[in-house]
């Protein structure tokens, strides 16, 4: 019951936004002083508190950041060991493409969803001015030698746009600005800042810095240039197609592009397996292609109304005959293929799943797609995950930098999303076997911190491996991570279950459902949509605490910023601007996902009931 | 034929009972199947490396040095462990004290009316809880160190701390003048519990007073002024309780004579008495106005397990753990005499000086490297990078927590109490935050946990808790496997623990439905 009263951060901000009035036209600024600053003794007396309270943290942060000893060329210099570590500069194109698809990504998202947000007017003018504002108060609080004269006139500049704007422009309140319009807009300040404004680059070599003046590099600005192209025309493009498709089906395909995307990445672009073609095409190509359509026929046959006998025994033989090959495997009677089992295994679950799918041949027809699919992506990822990269690594594995907060935490999430629903099941069912190992291992996990997890997987993974096997450093960090991540996930998931009302099995129970069927169509997908807040908690947590795998000594952002660039040459020592640059990264990425999360949840009205 | 049919059962193999239990019970053979293939081959590579998981390590020698602690020079690494297991209890406290306080002040201000508070407030919560603690934990680390050194004296001059001789701070951490208990300060307690006796009773009829003839309540001030004078005078007058000396001794010296077997057959009964309880409660639970409810699997699961429990524990007491019992016999005997020392006339070393508590200001050791002397009230760097780093992370939680708290009491219950005549103060005290406060607990229960979790990232920063000791010990001796174990063990009992404590608190908090 505890977890029903547990508020999670969103329904504190709809609760908080609840409240409030709607936009008012604008008001005087002494008159909403007096109002929000001045009302009363107390309010007066808070006002003058936080003020020296926060031109005294200001001016301690500004400190930090504007000191003589910080050397921000430790940053500059090092970005691209920050964000992808070894990869390869020669290859740096295919990072460039990922990076594209997930702005693609992005824009085709926003359009599928109907998530274009209009702004008003009035408040980009107001955040205008504001930031104008904030950059005068910086200017005039850095602790600095010299006065910093191009803070203040750019603050000065901000705020006699924004003040100017929203007095000339009459009904600034009441005008909207579009998101595309908004698009544009920030393209042309992208533009603007790569192409016009002397940030100038610094190199690093034979532990020499050395610093041209002008804008950035060349090879990064063009395809600055040719992202910002990419977004702008993405946008349109996705404009033009859902005047042409209906948006249910693009929403399908970006949730699909959503699971998979990533890993099509990561498999096909950053790491380039070289196939063996020959092999592929004679081998796995047609291995797959038997699976997936002998299987989907198999099954299409099984559940057909009055097969549920049929299909159970069919289920059970051909588990038996996969349990058989792994059993006469270890005895090293029978070599095969690692996946020819681990299919012939899962034909056999979908066999004894087919009764629960009979019904229309619509349905039928579905469940046999589902089947073909899910072959044809598990064989791709194993043979993806299983051939030799291409790429030539100075200091492996290719993945470091900011690219393990985002790999790691994608494929934890992913991974543990089906054992968490699985735990979440046992640890709400009427089998006392199932729940007390559920809870068992599900507190269990949740006492225990992370680090220790990953110590145990990390150190200890390679000795419960037979002889012959090994896994790797990321490999065992993946599997402890997502193990730790399903205990918490069965918990989230868990709340949503209790919220799905008695009535519901009840009549699920009336309609004769079988209970997988009354799970599956009835209770889970209610469940998951109420859980849904709390596993985009979930997710930027996981995001978050990737950092651990520093200690453990994999090279994310973290360890490079706190180990790799102190230690180089030219920057013996400097770890604190490093570690505030991560710190902003991090909170850029974990802020906006809450962000986008809670409009996404709002639009679509999930996680309320 | 539909009531012929209710009487026989269907065949066994479409008896969805018996098909339930095959599917456990299958189940269940297969994961612990897996389990036990697993721990075999680790069994096995173990055995072909010629190494054997013990616990011996803990007796040997630690040739550690921890860097603060209750022993940072321990004998055995088992000592070493014990240490960094007070540590993390030591920073998990404080933690979890300051960042409610801290939490509940930004909760408050973001609650606030004033503009600038609320501003605040929301870019404390925001900015705090989107950057990852341990990256908080190491910028604080890095921020401390880029400090100013600890210059050697006051008269130099670059002189240390922003107030000389009373705070220090440098990248060696900071120091602040230390409160500690000083000869008196038993003495002292036991004569002001002996004091709050009488104003116990007087607070109890001042309060039926007031329920009897209504009015204006004095009992809350009338008490805590007593109470006041009561610590006056036990501040001066502690030295008449010195006499309580010689009954501790012999307290002591009768606890001393207890025989082995007596404490054996106590402890015995104290777990069957237990057990007993427990059932004749639950029963009692399930009873209705009709008759025993009818008890399910997991009833039944539930008693079996509480007289299990009772048995196992008159196991260990009797054969594998006897000396379990002269333990709590020697450990009495030490706690009562440790006690006694505390009274009388005669400390080691002279006479007894009488002031309960004393204050000492920081210093600096001067030396080639220079450092604080323990005199003030030190934060190592270590110490104050992962306090800071888990306090604010948290404090951020906590503010959201206390704010949806109070923003989820409903509205109707504010104009209801203004309604009743109630001011606004006595509204929040007596109407708002009670409700606020049941909201509240469960969510910060879980906080308190996370917190307590997160305390094993003191490893990135190198303060001694149980993972850095235990990693430490580990490195040395390739005792891996154990010393995991002693760290899950270590987690789960704080966890538990801390969980036990909320849940209590919550049963009680509970709105009694009928």
């Amino acid at each position: 019951m505890s977890d029903a009263i547990a508020l999670p951060p969103e329904t504190v901000e709809a609760l908080a936004t609840a409240n409030q009035a709607p936009d008012k036209p604008i008001k005087d600024p002494v008159q909403w002083a007096k109002e929000n600053l001045f009302s009363t003794v107390g309010n007066t007396i808070q006002t003058i508190l936080f003020t020296a309270l926060l031109v005294f943290i200001l001016r301690w942060l500004l400190g930090l950041i504007v000191s003589e000893e910080r050397d921000w060329t430790a940053v500059t210099t090092n970005i691209r060991l920050l964000f992808t570590y070894n990869y390869p500069g020669s290859q740096y194109g295919r990072i460039w493409f990922s990076f594209g698809a997930m702005l693609t990504t992005a824009m085709f998202t926003v359009v599928a969803f109907g998530l274009r947000p209009m702004v008003a007017l009035r408040k980009i003018l107001i955040n205008t001015a504001g930031l104008g504002a904030f950059l005068v108060l910086v200017s005039v609080l850095a602790p600095t030698e010299s006065f910093p004269l191009r803070i203040l006139l750019a603050g000065v500049v901000l705020v006699a746009i924004g003040a100017g704007l929203l007095v000339a422009i009459p009904n600034a309140h009441e005008r909207m600005v579009s998101f595309w319009q908004m698009l544009v807009g920030l393209a042309v300040i992208c533009l603007i800042a790569t192409w016009l404004v002397p940030w100038g680059n610094n190199t690093f070599a034979n532990g020499e810095v050395t610093q041209i003046a002008g804008t950035i590099k060349a090879s990064t600005k063009n395809w600055l240039t040719l992202m910002v192209g990419v977004t702008l025309a993405s946008f349109f493009a996705a404009r033009a197609l859902l005047a042409v498709v209906p948006d249910r089906v693009l929403k399908g395909i970006m949730l699909v592009w959503w699971l998979l995307g990533p890993a099509f990445l990561i498999f096909l672009v950053l790491r380039d397996p070289s196939f063996d073609w020959g092999y592929v095409l004679s081998v796995d190509i047609p291995i797959a292609l038997g699976f997936g359509l002998g299987g989907a026929a198999l099954l299409y046959f099984l559940s057909t109304p009055g097969n549920e006998s049929l299909a159970r025994t069919a289920g059970l033989v051909v588990l038996g005959i996969g349990v058989l090959t792994f059993v006469l495997a270890f005895r090293g009677d029978l070599s095969m293929l690692q996946k020819v089992r681990l299919s012939i295994l899962a034909l056999g679950f979908a066999a004894l799943l087919a009764p629960t799918f009979s019904g229309e041949s619509r349905v039928r027809m579905r469940f046999a797609l589902g089947w073909l699919g899910f072959i044809l992506i598990t064989h791709w990822l194993i043979t993806g995950i299983n051939t030799p990269s291409t790429l030539d690594i100075a200091a492996p594995p290719f993945l470091g930098g900011f690219m393990i907060p985002l790999t790691l935490g994608y494929y934890v999430m992913l991974a543990s999303f089906p054992m968490g629903i699985l735990m979440a099941l046992a640890r709400t069912s009427d089998m006392p076997l199932f729940r007390v190992m559920a809870t068992t291992y599900i507190e269990g996990v949740r006492g225990v911190p992370l680090i220790v997890i990953l110590f145990f997987f990390d150190n200890l993974l390679n000795l419960f491996l037979p002889s012959g096997m090994s896994i790797s450093k990321l490999g065992g960090i993946f599997v402890g991570y997502t193990l730790f991540s399903a205990a918490y996930m069965a918990e989230n998931i868990r709340g949503g279950l209790q919220a799905v009302r008695r009535g519901q099995f009840e009549a699920s129970d009336a309609l004769g459902l079988t209970t997988l069927q009354r799970t599956v169509f009835i209770i889970l997908p209610q469940a998951l949509r109420v859980s849904i807040p709390n596993l985009v908690g979930q997710a930027i947590a996981t995001f978050k605490e990737t950092s651990l795998v520093a200690i453990i000594g994999a090279f994310d952002l973290l360890n490079v910023a706190r180990n790799s660039i102190p230690n180089q040459p030219a920057f013996l020592g400097h770890a604190l601007a490093p570690l505030l640059f991560i710190s902003a990264v991090y909170w850029v990425v974990a802020y906006s996902m809450s962000r986008a999360s809670r409009s996404l949840e709002t639009k679509l009205g999930v996680g309320a009931r | 034929m539909a009531l012929a049919n209710q009487h026989s059962r269907p065949p066994l193999w479409r008896d969805a009972a018996v098909i339930k239990w095959l599917v456990q019970i299958a189940v269940f053979v297969v994961v612990v199947g897996a389990l036990w293939f697993l721990a075999n081959v680790a069994g096995t590579n173990l055995a072909d490396k010629g190494f054997e998981v013990n616990y011996d390590f803990l007796e040997g020698p630690a040739n550690i040095q921890l860097g603060e602690g209750i022993d940072t020079v321990p004998d055995t690494a088992g000592r070493a462990v014990w240490s960094g297991m007070a540590n993390t209890l030591r920073i998990a406290g404080a933690g979890i004290l300051v960042s409610t306080i801290l939490g509940v002040l930004v909760g408050l201000a973001r609650l606030s009316s004033n503009w600038l508070a609320n501003k605040v407030g929301s870019v404390f919560v925001e900015t705090l809880r989107n950057i990852p603690v341990l990256v908080q934990i190491i910028l604080w680390f890095a921020i401390i160190s880029s400090l100013g050194a600890l210059t050697n004296a006051e008269s130099e001059a670059g002189e240390s701390g922003p107030i000389p001789g009373w705070l220090y701070i440098s990248q060696k951490g900071l120091s602040i003048p230390r409160i500690f208990y000083a000869d008196g300060f038993y003495q002292f307690m036991a004569l002001l519990l002996l004091l709050c006796i009488p104003i116990w009773f007087i607070n109890g009829s001042l309060k039926a007073k007031r329920d009897r003839e209504g009015g204006e309540s004095i009992a809350g001030r009338v008490t805590f002024g007593l109470f006041l004078l009561a610590a006056a005078v036990a501040w001066f007058a502690n030295p008449i309780m010195a006499f309580l000396e010689s009954p501790l001794y012999a307290i002591e010296d009768l606890w001393r004579s207890i025989p082995q077997a007596v404490m054996q057959i106590v402890l015995t009964a104290i777990a069957a008495g237990a057990a007993v309880d427990f059932i004749r409660r639950f029963l009692n639970s399930r009873r209705t106005p009709a008759g025993l409810a009818k008890l399910t699997d997991d009833d039944y699961f539930r008693m079996i397990f509480a007289a299990v429990g009772a048995m196992i524990a008159a196991l260990v007491v009797w054969v594998m753990w006897p000396g379990l019992s002269s333990w709590i016999i020697n450990s009495g005997g030490d706690f009562w005499g440790w006690f006694g020392d505390k009274f009388g006339t005669d400390v080691d070393g002279g006479t007894r000086g009488n002031r309960p508590l004393d204050a000492m200001k920081p210093a600096i050791n001067e030396g080639r490297f220079s450092n604080f002397a323990p005199t003030g009230l030190t934060m190592t760097i270590a110490f104050a990078s992962l306090f800071f780093g888990l306090v604010f992370y948290t404090a951020s939680f906590i503010a959201e927590i206390v704010r949806g708290g109070v923003l989820a009491v409903a509205k109707g219950q504010t104009e209801a109490a203004a309604a009743l005549g109630l001011s606004r103060s006595q509204a929040l005290r007596k109407v708002i935050l009670p409700q606020a406060f049941r909201i509240v607990m469960p969510p910060l229960g879980n906080q308190y946990l996370n917190l307590t979790k997160n305390t094993s990232l003191a490893i990135a920063v190198g303060y001694s808790d149980v993972v850095q000791v235990g990693q430490t010990v580990f490195n040395k001796n390739n005792q891996v496997l154990a010393v995991l174990s002693i760290w899950a063990a270590f987690y789960l009992v704080c966890s538990l623990t801390i969980s036990f404590v909320v849940n209590k608190i919550n049963a009680r908090l509970a709105i009694v439905e009928r």
